[in-house]
C-alpha cells in the first residue's frame, strides 16, 4: 500500500530548478532508497516533503489524499517524522525530554518528570533500545544520538519515516545496531525512506529506489533486486549537460611542486595525506560530503593543527600560522565553500569585499589607504571576472550567488596569490555562469596559478584538474591522471570512492 | 537534455543588473535626527525663551553634548567589531583617577595629566580587549566583570589617597578651560561664538579622528569588517585578535578623554567620574544609526543621536519636569524616535522594491 507520494514536484529557485517533476513514492512495510549524487536534489527534495520549502508545482499525497505542509511542525502532526543529517539534539536535556520535545507532558502547567520517563521509554522500547530516558543526550555516542532521533521522530506517532544520511557520521559497526532499527520499523509496517551515499548500505536495507540526477528522478521505485551496482552507478552520474570543452592545457611535469604535502595527519583525523600541486597545474580533490577535504585545506592553512607529516611551499618545509601568514608569506589564498559565511562580507560594498586583501600592501603612513589606488585596483578585476554589479558601493549581499562567489575569489586575485585553494566553487550557481567559472579557473592556471580545487561535482572535476585526487574518511583512497574522457573517469573515480573494504572501521 | 535547458531558461544572470536603488532623503537617519533636533530646539525655544539664552543654556548644552558624543564615539568603536563595552564609564573614572594622581602627587600640567589619563584609558581598554580576545568569553561579560572590579577598585584608592573621595589640586588652566568659549579665541578682529564652549574643540578632533579611522585608514576598515563577518574576515587575512584588542583600546581611549572633559566641566576629578556614561554611550550611536551588531558606524550619527538625547534633557528640565517624570518622557521620546526611524526604513524598502 503506498503511504506517501510525490508526484512530478518541482522546485526552482533563482538560477537553479532544484527539483525537476520528481516522481517519489513510498511503500508501507518497505524501506526506500534515495540516491543520488551531491547537489542532485536530495535533501531540498526532503525539505519538500517536510513543509520546509513549498513546492512550485507537483502535489504531495498522503494516503492517498492530496496533502500541503506549511511547516516542518504541520507535516510532523500529519505523521512524517524526519531525521536530519544535521544533528538535532538538544545538550542540555535529558534523552527522554528530547525524545517528546514536540509534546512535552505537563502536569497543571509543569513539565511532569514521571510522565516523560514513562512515554519516552516507550519509544526506547519500541526500538529495542537499551537507553536510560533520564541519561543527558551529552553522554550519548554518536550512534546512540542518532538513535535517540529516531526515538524521536517516532514519537509524534509517524508512519512515514525520512532518515536523511543516518549513517555518514558512524562506524559500521554501530551502523548495524541502526539496520536492525530500520529493520523493525519496517515489519511494523512504516514507510521508510532511507538517503545515504553508501551503496552497500542501500543494496542490504532497501527494497526499493528512486535516483535523482540534476534535480530530475532518472528512476522512480525501481526494485533494487533487479540492478546491479554498477547500473546504480551509471544512474547516478550520468551525463549533466554537454560538457564545456576546455582546449588541453600542457603541465610542464618537471617543475618542482610550488605546494607539497608529506604525510600529513592532522587533529581533524586525516592520515598519512600526500599531495602535490604544481604550477599551471588544477589537482581536482574529489570526494563525497565528510570525507575531510575542506578540513585538510583549514589544516593547511593552520586554522586546524597538523600532528605529523610536512608541508612544503616552494620546496622549503613550512608551518602556517593562519590565512593572514599563508596571504602575506607564502602568497596562498583560500576561497571558501561557505560562501555567505567564510566568503564574502554581504553587509558590505563589493569594493571593500574585493579590497580587503590589499589594504595591507595599498597603506601609506599612519595606515592611510589611498583611495585612488584602492579603486582602480577593484575596477581591474570587477571587470576581469566579469562581475556585474551596478557600483562597487553596491552590497555584496545583494549580488547574485555567482556573482558574489567571483567577488570571493576577486579578493584573492588582487592579492596576486600564486597557489589557490578553491573549495566547491559552483554549488548552487547555475549551469551557464558555472561555465564561465571553469574557464575563468582554467584561465588561471593557464597563467601559472598552482590551484588545488576541492569539489564534489563530478563533471567539474573532470573539466578542470589535470589529476583527480579522491579522498574518503580524511585519507587519499587513490589518484587518477584526469584524460577528460568523461564516461570512463567518472566510472573509475565513483569505484574509487564506493570501493569496499577500504572503510576505516 | 531537457534539464539543462530548463535551467537555462531559469537562469537569470544575464538579466540586467537592478539599478541601485537610491535611499530617499526623508528616509536618512542623519536627516531624519538633524530635523527632530531642530524642531525639539525650537519647540523648547517656544515653550521657554530661555532656552536659547547663551550663557546659562546654549553654553552648558553644547558642553553636554560635546562630552556625551565622546562617550557616544567610546562605543562606537567597539559597536564597529560588534563587541559591547559596559565598563565605559568605569574607564573613564578609573584613567581620570591616574590624572588625579598625577596632578595631586606629582604636581603634573593639565595637558600632560590628560595625557596620562589617555594612556591609562588605552591601557585599560586594551587589557579588556585582550581578555576578550585570548579567552573568547562574550565582550558584554568580560567588560561587566571589568566594571564591577573597577568599581570596587577606585573608591578603596580615593579613600588611601584623598581626603574627601576627591583630588583637589587644580593645575593652572582647568578653570579656564571650563568656562572658556570660542570668544575667548581670536584670530585678528575675528571672534568665536560666546556660546560655544572650548571645551567643543575636544570633542572635534575627536570625531576627526575616529572619522579618519574609520573612512580612510586600512585599520578602520578592517575593524567593520572584523564586524560584519569575523569567520570570513580572519579568513580574508585580517588579524581578527588584534583588531578586538585596537578596538577595546581605542573606546577606553575615549573613554577616558569623556571623563576629563566631565571632570573640566564639574572643576574636581572625583571617584563617581562616568557613573552616568553607560545608557548615553549606546543611545548616541545607536540612533545615529550605528549597528549594535557591528560592520557599520556613523560619526555624524553619533554627533546628531547625543544631541537629540541631551536637547530633551535639557529641554524638558527647563520645562520643570522633574528628575522621575524626565526619565519617562526621554523614554517615550527615544521609543517615538527609534520607532518613526523604522517606519522610514521600512517606508523606503517598500518604496524600492516596488520601484524595482
Amino acid at each position: 500500500m503506498t503511504l506517501f507520494q510525490a508526484e512530478k514536484v518541482e522546485k526552482v529557485f533563482p538560477g537553479v530548478r532544484a527539483l525537476d517533476r520528481v516522481d517519489l513514492a513510498l511503500e508501507a512495510g518497505s524501506v526506500h532508497a534515495l540516491l543520488g549524487e551531491n547537489g542532485a536534489g536530495k535533501s531540498t527534495l526532503i525539505k519538500v516533503i517536510t513543509g520546509l520549502y513549498r513546492p512550485d508545482g507537483g502535489r504531495l499525497l498522503l494516503d492517498g489524499r492530496e496533502v500541503s505542509f506549511g511547516s516542518p511542525h504541520e507535516s510532523a502532526s500529519a505523521g512524517i517524522g524526519v531525521v536530519h543529517q544535521e544533528r538535532n539534539l538538544i545538550p542540555g536535556f535529558t534523552v527522554g525530554e528530547n525524545i517528546l520535545l514536540q509534546k512535552l507532558p505537563t502536569s497543571r502547567g509543569l513539565v511532569d518528570r514521571a510522565a516523560i520517563r514513562s512515554e519516552a521509554s516507550r519509544w526506547l522500547a519500541e526500538l529495542e533500545l537499551d537507553i536510560d530516558p533520564d541519561q543527558p543526550v551529552t553522554e550519548l555516542s554518536v550512534a546512540q544520538a542518532q538513535l535517540v532521533e529516531i526515538a524521536k521522530a517516532l514519537s509524534i506517532e509517524s508512519r512515514v519515516l525520512l532518515l536523511d544520511e543516518p549513517t555518514a557520521s558512524i562506524t559500521p559497526n554501530e551502523s548495524a545496531l541502526l539496520f536492525r532499527v530500520v529493520d523493525k520499523l519496517k515489519n511494523d509496517g512504516r514507510a521508510v525512506l532511507f538517503v545515504s551515499h553508501k551503496l552497500e548500505e542501500v543494496f542490504q536495507i532497501c527494497d526499493t529506489v528512486t535516483v535523482l540526477r540534476d534535480g530530475a528522478s532518472v528512476l522512480s521505485g525501481g526494485a533494487l533486486s533487479d540492478l546491479t551496482r554498477d547500473q546504480v552507478v551509471d544512474l547516478m552520474v550520468g551525463r549533466t549537460h554537454e560538457a564545456l570543452s576546455l582546449p588541453p592545457r600542457a603541465v610542464d611535469r618537471d617543475v618542482a611542486p610550488i605546494l607539497e604535502l608529506a604525510g600529513v595527519s592532522t587533529a581533524t583525523g586525516h592520515v598519512d595525506v600526500d599531495l602535490a600541486v604544481r604550477p599551471g597545474e588544477i589537482v581536482g580533490l574529489y570526494g563525497l560530503v565528510g570525507a575531510g577535504r575542506s578540513e585538510l585545506a583549514k589544516a593547511l592553512l593552520g586554522l586546524d593543527r597538523i600532528t605529523a607529516g610536512e608541508v612544503r611551499v616552494r620546496g622549503s618545509a613550512v608551518r602556517i600560522r593562519n590565512v593572514r601568514d599563508a596571504l602575506r608569506n607564502y602568497k596562498i589564498g583560500y576561497v571558501t565553500e561557505n560562501r555567505k559565511e567564510e566568503g564574502v562580507f554581504l553587509e558590505q560594498s563589493v569594493s571593500r569585499n574585493i579590497a580587503v586583501t590589499i589594504w595591507d600592501r595599498l597603506r601609506k603612513a599612519l595606515g592611510y589607504v589611498p583611495a585612488k589606488e584602492e579603486t582602480s585596483t577593484v575596477a581591474t578585476y570587477v571587470e576581469q571576472l566579469g562581475i556585474r554589479i551596478a557600483s562597487p558601493a553596491q552590497h555584496a549581499g545583494t549580488l547574485s550567488g555567482g556573482n558574489q562567489q567571483k567577488v570571493s575569489l576577486a579578493k584573492w586575485l588582487a592579492a596576486q596569490t600564486e597557489i589557490l585553494i578553491i573549495d566547491e566553487p559552483t554549488v548552487g550557481i547555475d549551469v551557464r555562469t558555472k561555465d564561465a567559472f571553469h574557464t575563468l579557473i582554467w584561465d588561471l592556471a593557464a597563467n601559472g596559478l598552482a590551484i588545488l580545487l576541492i569539489t564534489s561535482d563530478l563533471p567539474e572535476m573532470i573539466t578542470l584538474a589535470d589529476r583527480v585526487v579522491v579522498m574518503r574518511d580524511h585519507a587519499v583512497q587513490g589518484e587518477l591522471p584526469n584524460d577528460h574522457d568523461y564516461d570512463r573517469m567518472s566510472q573509475q573515480v565513483i569505484r574509487l570512492i564506493h570501493a569496499e573494504g577500504t572503510t576505516a572501521a | 537534455m531537457s534539464v539543462s535547458s530548463t535551467a537555462t531558461e531559469a537562469l537569470q544572470e544575464d538579466a540586467p543588473v537592478a539599478a541601485l536603488r537610491r535611499t530617499p532623503w526623508w528616509a536618512n537617519q542623519r536627516i531624519g535626527l538633524l530635523i527632530l533636533v531642530v524642531l525639539l530646539s525650537a519647540l523648547f525655544g517656544v515653550l521657554r525663551p530661555a532656552f536659547f539664552n547663551q550663557q546659562l543654556v546654549v553654553f552648558p548644552l553644547l558642553r553636554d553634548i560635546a562630552m556625551f558624543t565622546v562617550v557616544g564615539l567610546a562605543q562606537l568603536s567597539v559597536l564597529s567589531i560588534g563587541h559591547m563595552n559596559l565598563a565605559v564609564g568605569r574607564m573613564a573614572a578609573f584613567s581620570m583617577m591616574i590624572t588625579g594622581i598625577s596632578y595631586d602627587l606629582w604636581h603634573f600640567t593639565l595637558y600632560s595629566g590628560l595625557l596620562v589619563g589617555l594612556i591609562a584609558g588605552t591601557a585599560i581598554g586594551a587589557l579588556a580587549g585582550w581578555v576578550i580576545a585570548r579567552t573568547g568569553v562574550n565582550s558584554f561579560v568580560v567588560t561587566l566583570a571589568l566594571d564591577f572590579l573597577l568599581l570596587g577598585l577606585i573608591p578603596l584608592v580615593y579613600t588611601a589617597l584623598t581626603d574627601n573621595a576627591a583630588f583637589v589640586t587644580k593645575p593652572p588652566g582647568m578653570r579656564e578651560l571650563r568656562n572658556y568659549s570660542l570668544a575667548d579665541i581670536c584670530v585678528g578682529n575675528v571672534c568665536g561664538s560666546p556660546a560655544v564652549p572650548q571645551l567643543a574643540i575636544f570633542a572635534v578632533v575627536a570625531m576627526a579622528v575616529v572619522g579618519w579611522i574609520f573612512t580612510r585608514t586600512r585599520l578602520g576598515r578592517e575593524l567593520l569588517m572584523t564586524g560584519s563577518s569575523v569567520r570570513a574576515a580572519e579568513l580574508s587575512g585580517i588579524p581578527t585578535a588584534r583588531r578586538v584588542i585596537v578596538a577595546h583600546a581605542m573606546s577606553g581611549c575615549l573613554a577616558a578623554l569623556a571623563g576629563f572633559m566631565l571632570a573640566i566641566s564639574t572643576g574636581s576629578i572625583k571617584a563617581t567620574i562616568g557613573a552616568e556614561f553607560m545608557l548615553p554611550s549606546f543611545l548616541g550611536p545607536i540612533l545615529g544609526g550605528t549597528l549594535l551588531a557591528g560592520g557599520f558606524v556613523s560619526i555624524w550619527g553619533t554627533l546628531l543621536g547625543t544631541a537629540l538625547t541631551t536637547v530633551i534633557r535639557k529641554g524638558l528640565d527647563l520645562l520643570g519636569v522633574g528628575l522621575e517624570s524626565l526619565n519617562i518622557y526621554l523614554g517615550l521620546i527615544l521609543l517615538v524616535a527609534l520607532s518613526t526611524d523604522r517606519i522610514r526604513t521600512v517606508l523606503s524598502e517598500r518604496q524600492g522594491v516596488r520601484r524595482r
